[in-house]
């Protein structure tokens, strides 16, 4: 199997501070913010097909948790809106998708099977959030993290779509070690801790907010393994692994790193050669990799037994490499992964370059110059490592010197579904009723778009609506009316 | 603006260890001559109470 048959994306909810507003703000706010992309887009998506109170594991939640806290911020007697109205969604003319997303501006990429695409797609959304913020005409703050370090943390989520036959029985166990060890490689790093004893520094964002090894909720309570069902596809044939555990990351290395290894562990899954590893308390082991000083990453597994993350991600880097069909971008995600690995662990120099928790740590306490981590200065600095602004943030600075390793972007483009929504929006716009990742509705044709659509870079070139239908008919489209 | 604290109150510290005494990669040293002028520049523009005036709604 090859891994770049998996269908892949990321969606990241960034964090938003208008000046003299607050969190009991933050949902008009982001909605307003959402409203302001100066940018062509298309308004009207269509809600018919989300479920994400459905679990992976055969049932239906009757609610999601939210955060008791986040129910002291609402007024009452605030203007009711419509669910569409609060989230104010955009489709972009690159098939990304641009909503307010629990107080959060998300940008969603379109789906695609390279890892260097989605990287490149992804940067692209930092760009919208930036044109965003220029055209708001409030002075406003965007960070790509995800905490606020008082207790509120959101999130930059992964898909992976895969076949439904996998189910919840064979996909957990195979993917629960790679999410609690890849932080290693990928985390963003963190300044102190909103759970447990204080720690100077972490490893991840996300830590310490997860609750559980697996449940179907995302905003509290979170599981590291998320159950939600919610395939974006033809559920019969696909389940979209939605990861949560992640960290939004600066560097675009972590990036590729971070979704390169699950899509590795997927594709192993698939074919039912993952490596075993039967975690002893899921929970705890994350956490306690992510405030790990000794980098000894240690796991300790049922029956008593241990081992570490370096071994972890060794053995799913082994299996691919014996058993999957790999092609010249995994091979260089498994040598990067190794040189990092071992840089990490013999204490040498590099991994800064690529990893962003550790040219964070590595700048913090440079900049403190033996100040107190606990003063709030070095949480400001970890805010600003993340400051999307070009002229204030601390990684751009860090790119501008050359501290990291550029990363080399190639031209961003919608492919196969992708595209088929991307020209939907950007040349039949006008006569486009509503569009959501699988379907595309017009006037007397209700479209549902495969997510193995072949790709038709002619699809731009075609003059009607009609003979764009026709064409999406032919490559594999189904019409509902 | 209305707050709330939500956060954990820092428990019993964990066991102290300074930051970068564990060996390993050089921390960039900021003082010598030569350290990148943009970098510094930026650094010594970070408010250091902006922390306290970011509070956020959880997402997802």
């Amino acid at each position: 199997m090859k891994p770049s048959s998996v269908l892949i994306g990321i969606e990241t909810e960034y964090g938003l501070l208008v000046e003299g507003r607050g969190p009991q703000d933050q949902i008009q706010d982001s909605a307003d913010f959402v409203r302001s992309y100066p940018g062509y887009c298309f308004i009207g998506w269509d809600y018919r097909f989300e479920s994400p109170r459905a679990d992976l594991r055969g049932f239906k939640l009757d609610h999601l948790a939210q955060d008791p806290i986040d129910a002291q911020f609402d007024r009452p007697g605030a203007p009711v809106q419509t669910s569409a109205e609060i989230r104010s969604d955009r489709v972009l003319s690159n098939g990304a998708r641009f909503y307010n997303d629990h107080g959060h501006p998300e940008y969603a990429t379109p789906e695609c099977h390279s890892l260097a695409q989605l990287v490149a797609l992804d940067h692209v959304g930092e760009t919208v959030l930036r044109e965003t913020a220029a055209a708001f005409g409030r002075p406003t703050k965007v960070y790509k993290n995800n905490t606020d370090f008082h207790g509120a943390s959101y999130g930059c989520h992964e898909s992976y779509l895969a076949p439904r036959e996998l189910g919840f029985d064979r996909l957990f166990p195979a993917i629960l070690p790679m999410l609690i060890c890849r932080q290693i490689l990928t985390g963003a790093g963190k300044v102190g801790s909103e759970s447990g004893g204080w720690v100077d520094f972490q490893i991840s964002q996300r830590a310490d907010f997860f609750a559980e090894p697996a449940n179907a909720e995302t905003l509290y309570r979170r599981p590291i393994f998320n159950t939600r069902d919610e395939a974006h596809a033809d559920p019969n044939r696909f389940i979209r692994l939605h990861v949560i555990s992640g960290d939004a990351n600066m560097n675009p290395w972590s990036t590729w790193l971070k979704v390169g290894l699950v899509r590795l562990a997927v594709a192993l899954a698939a074919v039912g050669e993952s490596p075993i590893w039967r975690v002893a308390r899921p929970v705890e082991t994350f956490r306690r990799i992510s405030r790990d000083r000794e980098r000894a990453y240690t796991i300790d597994l049922e029956g008593g037994s241990h081992s570490n993350a370096y071994l972890v991600l060794e053995s799913y880097l082994a299996a691919a490499e014996k058993v999957l069909d790999l092609d010249q971008e995994d091979q260089h995600l498994i040598q990067v992964s190794r040189e990092l690995l071992t840089q990490l662990e013999q204490r040498l120099p590099g991994p800064e370059r690529k990893i962003d928790w550790v040219a964070k740590q590595q700048l913090i306490e440079s900049a403190l110059d033996g100040e107190d981590w606990r003063s709030g200065y070095a949480q400001s600095l970890d805010l600003a490592y993340c400051d999307l602004d070009q002229e204030a943030g601390l990684f751009p600075a860090l790119e501008e010197s050359g501290a990291v390793d550029p990363f080399p972007f190639e031209s961003p483009r919608a492919e196969g579904r992708a595209r088929a929504r991307a020209v939907a929006v950007s040349r039949f716009g006008a006569e486009l009723h509503t569009v959501s990742w699988g379907s595309l509705v017009f006037a007397g044709a209700d479209l549902a778009l495969p997510p193995d659509l072949p790709d038709d870079p002619d699809l731009i070139n075609l003059v009607t609506k009609e003979e764009f239908i026709q064409r999406l008919i032919s490559l594999g489209a189904q019409n509902r009316v | 603006m209305v707050q709330f604290d939500r956060q954990t109150r820092p428990g019993e510290p964990e066991p102290e260890r300074k930051l970068g005494d564990e060996g390993g990669p050089n921390k960039p040293d900021l003082k010598k001559p030569g350290a990148p002028n943009e970098l510094l520049k930026r650094l010594k523009k970070v408010d250091p109470d902006q922390v306290k005036k970011y509070r956020q709604r959880s997402g997802q």
